[in-house]
C-alpha cells in the first residue's frame, strides 16, 4: 500500500466516524443552516453597507464561514483531542501509516464536509435569498481552501494548550466565540468600528470580506490579497507552534 | 515453546543493555538488560511503578532511552523506521478505536495498513469477535474491546508483539482463551513481550521472567528456576497428632519445626527422607498425619521476596 491509497482509505473511515456521530455534524452542519433560516428570513433584503449583498444574502456568507470553522477548527481540535486522550493517537503512531496519511486522510475528510456545506448554505441562499452563484469561482475556491488551510491549522495548534479531554470544549469553544461575534457572523461590523478593528487582528473577519469579494459582482479577480495574507500568516503562525508543540499522548496517566 | 538450539530458535529479537532512562530527577531505568530469542515469550513483572512499562515503550519506540543498547528485530527502536513498526504488534493497556466503527471495519482499516497483513475474518474469528463483526466498538463490553485490541495488534502478522496487562480485568475462562491464543502465536514462532501482574500468567506463558523493581533487574530466568525457586526449600505442613508435642518428631538435626496453630511446619532442602521416617513413624504409632503438605515455594514467593513486598 502506498502513502496515497493508505490516505484515501483513511478518509472513507473519516468519513463513516464522523456521520456516525450526530454532535460533529450538528455543530457543522445543522446549526449554521437553521442559522441561516432563521436569520435569513428576518434579515430582510437591506443592503449591508459597503457592499452590494443584502442582509439575508450576507448570512449565506457568514454561515459558510461559522460552518468552515466547525467542521476545520472545532470539529479538528475536538477529535486530536479525543483521540490523543483516548490513545487512539499513540496506538496509531504504533502501526507504520505515515503521519502525512494520517493527516490527509483528516484534511479530506474535512475538505468533503465544507464542499457538502458550501453546496448546501450556497443552494440555501441562490434558492430563497436570491443571491446569485458566486461571481468570482476562483476567488472563492481560493478563499475556502485558505480558510481550511487556517481554520485547520488553528484547530491542530489549539490542541497543544488543552491540558485534557473534559476541557476540550471550554477551551475551544471559549476561544472563539468572542472573535465570531466581533467579527461580524452573525450581523454585519462596519469597516472602521473599533469591533472591526479589535476584529482584523483575527482571521475570521477577512474570511467573511474575502468571501463577500468573491460573491459579489464587480471587475477583478475578486481576490483580497490583503485578507488572504492576514489569514495565511495565522497559518503558519498556527503550524510552526503546532509542529513545535503538538503530543500525541496524553499529559498524566 | 521449545528452544531446541537450532539456527532459527536462537535467533535474537530483542538484545537490550544497560538501559537507563531519567524523568526529571526520577530515575525510572537504571541499567535493564534483556535477552529474547524469536519465538520466545518474555514476561516483565514488577510492582507499580517498576519501569515495567517504561521499559516496553522503550522497546515500542515510543520513548527515547537515556543510556544503554537497545536492538528491536536487529533495528533500533528510537529512530520509529516504518519497516520496524510493521513487524510489531502493540497492545497497550487501554483500548482505543474508534468508537463509531464496527469490528469488521476497525480490523479492515488497521489491516490495510500493513505489507503483508492477516485475513481480518480469521483475526476476528481469533479473537472470538465473529458474532460481534458487524458491531460497533462503542457497544462492546471492556472485555470484547480488549480483544479487538489483540485483534488489532494481530492484524499486521507481527514478527514481535508487545502486550502491555493483556488479561487485567477478564473473567477466568476469557484470561486462558487468551492464554491459548498467546501460545498459538509462541508456536507460529513470533516472540511475545508481556507485562503482567499475574503469577500464574506468567508461569503459564513465559519462557523467562524478568523482575523489575525500582528500576532494576532483581532476577531474570525461566519460571520454574527463577531466584533460585528450584533449590529453594520444600515446606512440609501437617496437623500434630493428639498426644505428640513437637520434640516427638523424628526430624533430621537443625531442621526445626513450628506450630501454626493446630499445624506444624518446617522447611528442608530434600524431603524424600523425612516424609518417610515421618509416615513410618505416624504409621507406628497408629496415627495421621493429618492435612500434610509438600510444597515447593510459589513463583509468587519468589516475586515477592525479590521485590521485597510482603503478602497482605
Amino acid at each position: 500500500m502506498n502513502d496515497l491509497m493508505v490516505a484515501k482509505e483513511q478518509v472513507r473511515y473519516e468519513q463513516k466516524a464522523y456521520w456516525r456521530n450526530p454532535m460533529a455534524a450538528i455543530f457543522t452542519f445543522l446549526f449554521p443552516i437553521v442559522f441561516l433560516i432563521v436569520v435569513g428570513t428576518s434579515a430582510g433584503s437591506a443592503r449591508v453597507p459597503g457592499t452590494s449583498l443584502r442582509y439575508d444574502q450576507y448570512t449565506v456568507v457568514a454561515m459558510l464561514t461559522f460552518g468552515l470553522i466547525a467542521a476545520c477548527y472545532t470539529n479538528l481540535a475536538m477529535a486530536i483531542c479525543n483521540r490523543r486522550e483516548t490513545g487512539v493517537l499513540k496506538r496509531m503512531r504504533g502501526t507504520p501509516i505515515s503521519v502525512g496519511s494520517y493527516i490527509g486522510g483528516i484534511i479530506g475528510s474535512v475538505l468533503i464536509n465544507v464542499a457538502i456545506l458550501a453546496v448546501v448554505v450556497v443552494g440555501i441562499g441562490m434558492a430563497f435569498y436570491h443571491l446569485h452563484f458566486p461571481y468570482h469561482v476562483g476567488a472563492t475556491l481560493v478563499t475556502l481552501m485558505v480558510g481550511i488551510v487556517t481554520f485547520g491549522a488553528i484547530g491542530v495548534a489549539v490542541t497543544v494548550i488543552i491540558p485534557n479531554a473534559d476541557a476540550a470544549p471550554a477551551v475551544v469553544n471559549g476561544l472563539y466565540f468572542p472573535i465570531v461575534f466581533v467579527s461580524g457572523v452573525f450581523y454585519p461590523i462596519s469597516s472602521g468600528s473599533v469591533l472591526a478593528q479589535i476584529a482584523d487582528v483575527f482571521p475570521i473577519r477577512h474570511m467573511i470580506t474575502s468571501l463577500v469579494s468573491a460573491f459579489e459582482s464587480g471587475p477583478g479577480s475578486g481576490l483580497r490579497p490583503g485578507d488572504l495574507l492576514v489569514m495565511l500568516a495565522w497559518a503558519a503562525g498556527a503550524l510552526v507552534f503546532a509542529s513545535r508543540r503538538f503530543r500525541w499522548e496524553p499529559k498524566h496517566r | 515453546m521449545g528452544t531446541s538450539e537450532t539456527a532459527v530458535d536462537t535467533e535474537i529479537a530483542i538484545s537490550v543493555r544497560g538501559l537507563t532512562k531519567t524523568y526529571g530527577s526520577f530515575e525510572a531505568l537504571r541499567g535493564i538488560d534483556l535477552e529474547v530469542r524469536r519465538g520466545e515469550v518474555l514476561a516483565l513483572l514488577g510492582p507499580n511503578g517498576a519501569g515495567k512499562t517504561t521499559s516496553v515503550e522503550i522497546l515500542e519506540g515510543y520513548r527515547k532511552r537515556d543510556g544503554g543498547t537497545v536492538s528491536v528485530l536487529g533495528a533500533d527502536p528510537e529512530r520509529r523506521d516504518r519497516d520496524l513498526r510493521a513487524k510489531m504488534g502493540i497492545v497497550l493497556q487501554e483500548c482505543a478505536v474508534d468508537p463509531y466503527l464496527t469490528v469488521a471495519e476497525a480490523v479492515t482499516q488497521r489491516a490495510g495498513l500493513y505489507p503483508a497483513p492477516r485475513s481480518v475474518g480469521e483475526v476476528i474469528e481469533l479473537v472470538g469477535l465473529a458474532p460481534k463483526a458487524k458491531a460497533r466498538v462503542k457497544t462492546l463490553s471492556g472485555g470484547q474491546q480488549r480483544r479487538l485490541d489483540l485483534g488489532l495488534a494481530l492484524v499486521g502478522n507481527p514478527e514481535l508483539i508487545f502486550l502491555d496487562e493483556p488479561t487485567t480485568g477478564f473473567d477466568p475462562s476469557a484470561r486462558r482463551e487468551a492464554w491459548d491464543v498467546v501460545r498459538g502465536l509462541c508456536a507460529e514462532g513470533r516472540t511475545v513481550v508481556l507485562t503482567t501482574h499475574y503469577m500464574d500468567e506468567a508461569q503459564a506463558l513465559a519462557d523467562t521472567v524478568t523482575v523489575i523493581a525500582a528500576g532494576r533487574m532483581v532476577a531474570s530466568g525461566p519460571p520454574d528456576t527463577l531466584g533460585g525457586r528450584d533449590h529453594g526449600e520444600t515446606t512440609v505442613r501437617f496437623i500434630l497428632p493428639a498426644g505428640t508435642s513437637l520434640a516427638d518428631l523424628p526430624l533430621p538435626g537443625g531442621v526445626v519445626p513450628t506450630a501454626r496453630g493446630d499445624f506444624v511446619e518446617f522447611h528442608i532442602a530434600e524431603p524424600t527422607s523425612v516424609l518417610h521416617t515421618l509416615t513410618a513413624w505416624a504409621l507406628e504409632r497408629g496415627e495421621v498425619l493429618g492435612g500434610l503438605a509438600v510444597s515447593r515455594p510459589s513463583l509468587e514467593d519468589i516475586y515477592l521476596a525479590l521485590t521485597g513486598e510482603d503478602l497482605p
